[in-house]
């Protein structure tokens, strides 16, 4: 048989369902759609106060802390890798960049420079920790959460740093252009060399290839654990960006600062349609997540919700995110059955017990704690 | 099929093996095996599990190095450190498990680890476009796959086209000479096996050495110009698949006969 006469075998039949074709947009139409909900939501319960301008310029100026952050933040968690420690990474370089301004006098860019250099070092200092000790990076950079931690307040103990030169507070909330804020440049600036990176470099390349499969890319000759290492110094250096963007913003900086950045820009990450199952990676669904979190959690001040709902509406939306996400890529593999089939499967049923036993003892307990209850004596 | 007969009796082998002997520890997993390839053959490897063809092929891909024995290439010894080496001389293998990142494109795939670039303000970043273009050609001039879209995920694709695009990654070196594939049907449905198979002859036909692990013993006698039978780390002997059995080739296998 010669090589003309198998060429072109009948393209083997690949079932278009509408699932399939809309996958590759999945993350991006995901946010999408929760941020018109909110929009929608908002434009019905609060529009005056919401659209407002200076609101609108308030969501951005939120968001924009975290677009490096979750730019970089995309690349680790494509990579199968977390950082938990970006927090602190941001609060120990922008305590220093404070201190070398206020206590030595170094001029604010040199001081700006240096942070950033400090947030790679500690970056790579994880990845380190990561891949030559090999720490699994969870708890790897949860331990070295606690050191950053630590040594900043070592440094600053209860100080707090404020009123720095105008350059630090321009990049924190200055008006670039006009109406957008500076950090909102910033931020979509490395949003943007960002989304460069990963589809043209090498780096982006292989960070996608590692994700997918780690044995894979060592077959073919990727330096594995070097781009795993490029990965967490990049979210070092972002994370210390958004250290200087927040000293800028607060125009104060203190040990304490940033306690929830990781999850804040994880749960942006993985809201986008980033897989925490690692190869699939969306830069524009990250900022669509940023967005997302910042338009959420203004919408909550805006209603006048106690503060403290915040932290309830933001794990709510990750768990249901990655959730959907979750489903969605399974049920393209196998057909799920319904609820009546998830409960006639006999693990799931014994959980389903058990979750009626604990809440039949909640309840039990309640009623009996009821039957006590009479006058309410002050303790103590 | 009598031309390949002849060739195999007439011309020397481009690669051979000489007395290989591989030791893990205590135990002799190869046990002083001859093995020779001749241009625009394939040979299959068939053995039982342990018989020692992967320790074979691995020590032929320059993953393993011999204990003893010597390898030739066009005659010459030559001499192994790694894989790299292999693949610079033109011996490569497809591996059952295929090595490939499921979110990747086809073309991504082709290229991982050595992809194109190109040069923009003094930095060296990605040729996505001539990748594509390289990676369909290599598909379709090669190995005769045409693709539906070259944009997809591999994921997407069916187990056929995943391979052809991990053979593609092997074929894509001009100077690959030999290609060593790792039981490249035993994930595959009825057709995909086929149409494998005829990939395989058509590698063949472009002048490469296939060598072949399988366990489908139908599939080797469909694609095989010589079987090369594997028992117990030793060689029982090499046969022209035209002149054999079925049968003989499984007595060989389970050690119930001993081929002259």
């Amino acid at each position: 048989m010669t090589n003309s006469e198998m060429t072109n075998p009948t393209p083997i039949e690949e079932p278009k369902t509408l699932a399939t074709k809309l996958e590759p947009y999945v993350s991006f139409i995901g946010p999408m759609a929760m941020i018109l909900a909110i929009g929608l939501f908002m434009a019905i319960a609060e529009p005056a106060r919401y659209f407002r301008f200076s609101n609108i310029n308030q969501i951005l100026l939120d968001a924009a802390l975290y677009m490096p952050m979750a730019m970089a933040m995309t690349f680790v968690i494509t990579q199968r890798g977390i950082d938990l420690s970006i927090g602190s990474v941001a609060a120990l370089s922008a305590i220093i960049m404070a201190f070398l301004i206020k206590q030595y006098g170094f001029p604010a860019p040199v001081a700006a420079l240096i942070a950033l250099s400090l947030g790679a070092l500690m970056g790579l200092i994880n990845g380190l920790v990561i891949t030559k000790f090999k720490v699994p990076d969870l708890i790897g950079t949860l331990a070295m959460d606690l050191v950053y931690r630590g040594f900043a307040l070592v440094i600053a103990k209860g100080l707090v740093l404020a009123r720095f030169p105008d350059m630090v507070t321009e990049i924190g909330r200055g008006q670039a252009l006009y109406f957008i804020p500076t950090p909102v440049v910033i931020g979509l600036i490395t949003l943007a060399i960002g989304y460069y990176v990963l589809t043209s470099t090498h780096f982006g390349r292989y960070t996608i290839a590692i994700g997918s499969n780690p044995e894979a890319s060592e077959m073919t000759g990727v330096d594995v654990d070097r781009h795993r290492i490029y990965a967490y110094v990049l979210m070092g250096t972002m994370a210390a960006l958004a250290g200087i963007m927040l000293m800028g913003k607060l125009n104060a900086i203190q040990a304490t600062s940033a306690p929830y950045f990781n999850l804040h820009v994880i749960a942006a990450v993985v809201v986008g349609g980033t897989s925490l199952f690692g190869g699939r990676a969306s830069i524009i669904g990250s900022l669509a997540g940023v967005l997302l979190l910042s338009m959420m959690i203004n919408a909550l001040v805006t209603l006048r919700i106690e503060f403290f709902w915040q932290s309830v509406a933001s794990g709510v939306v990750i768990i249901f995110s990655v959730a959907l996400y979750t489903w969605l890529q399974k049920k393209d593999r196998d057909g799920s059955g319904g609820l009546s089939a998830i409960l006639a499967n006999p693990t799931n049923s014994k959980t389903f017990r058990l979750a009626v036993l604990i809440i039949g003892i909640l309840i039990a307990l309640l009623a009996i704690g009821a039957g006590f209850s009479g006058e309410v004596k002050p303790s103590g | 099929m009598n031309k390949q007969n002849q060739i195999a009796d007439d011309k020397k082998p481009v690669v051979a093996m000489h007395g290989i002997t591989k030791r893990f520890g205590g135990v002799v997993a190869l046990d002083g095996v001859d093995l020779s390839a001749y241009a625009g053959e394939v040979l299959a490897i068939v053995g039982d599990n342990g018989a020692g063809k992967s320790t074979l092929i691995k020590i032929l891909t320059g993953v393993y190095q011999p204990t003893q024995g010597q390898i030739t290439l066009d005659g010459k010894p030559f001499v192994m450190g790694n894989h790299s080496d292999a693949i610079a001389a033109g011996i490569d293998a497809v591996y059952q498990n295929l090595a490939i990142a499921d979110h990747l494109t086809p073309a991504e795939n082709l290229f991982l680890g050595s992809e194109l670039t190109s040069s923009l303000m003094g930095m060296t970043v990605l040729n996505n476009k001539r990748m594509k273009e390289e990676a369909a050609r290599v598909l379709k001039d090669r190995l005769g796959v045409q693709l539906k879209s070259m944009d997809v995920a591999t994921e997407s694709l069916s187990g056929g086209q995943r391979q052809a695009v991990a053979i593609a990654r092997a074929v894509r070196h001009d100077n690959l000479r030999v290609l060593v594939m790792d039981e490249p049907t035993a994930a595959l449905g009825p057709q995909e096996t086929a149409r494998t198979l005829q990939l395989i002859k058509t590698l063949r036909d472009q002048g490469l050495i296939v060598i072949v692990i399988s366990h489908s013993l139908d599939d080797v006698f469909e694609i095989s110009d010589r079987i090369h039978v594997q028992r117990r780390g030793k060689c029982v002997g090499v046969v022209k698949t035209s002149e054999t059995t079925n049968e003989e080739v499984l007595g060989m296998i389970v050690g119930a006969k001993q081929a002259a």
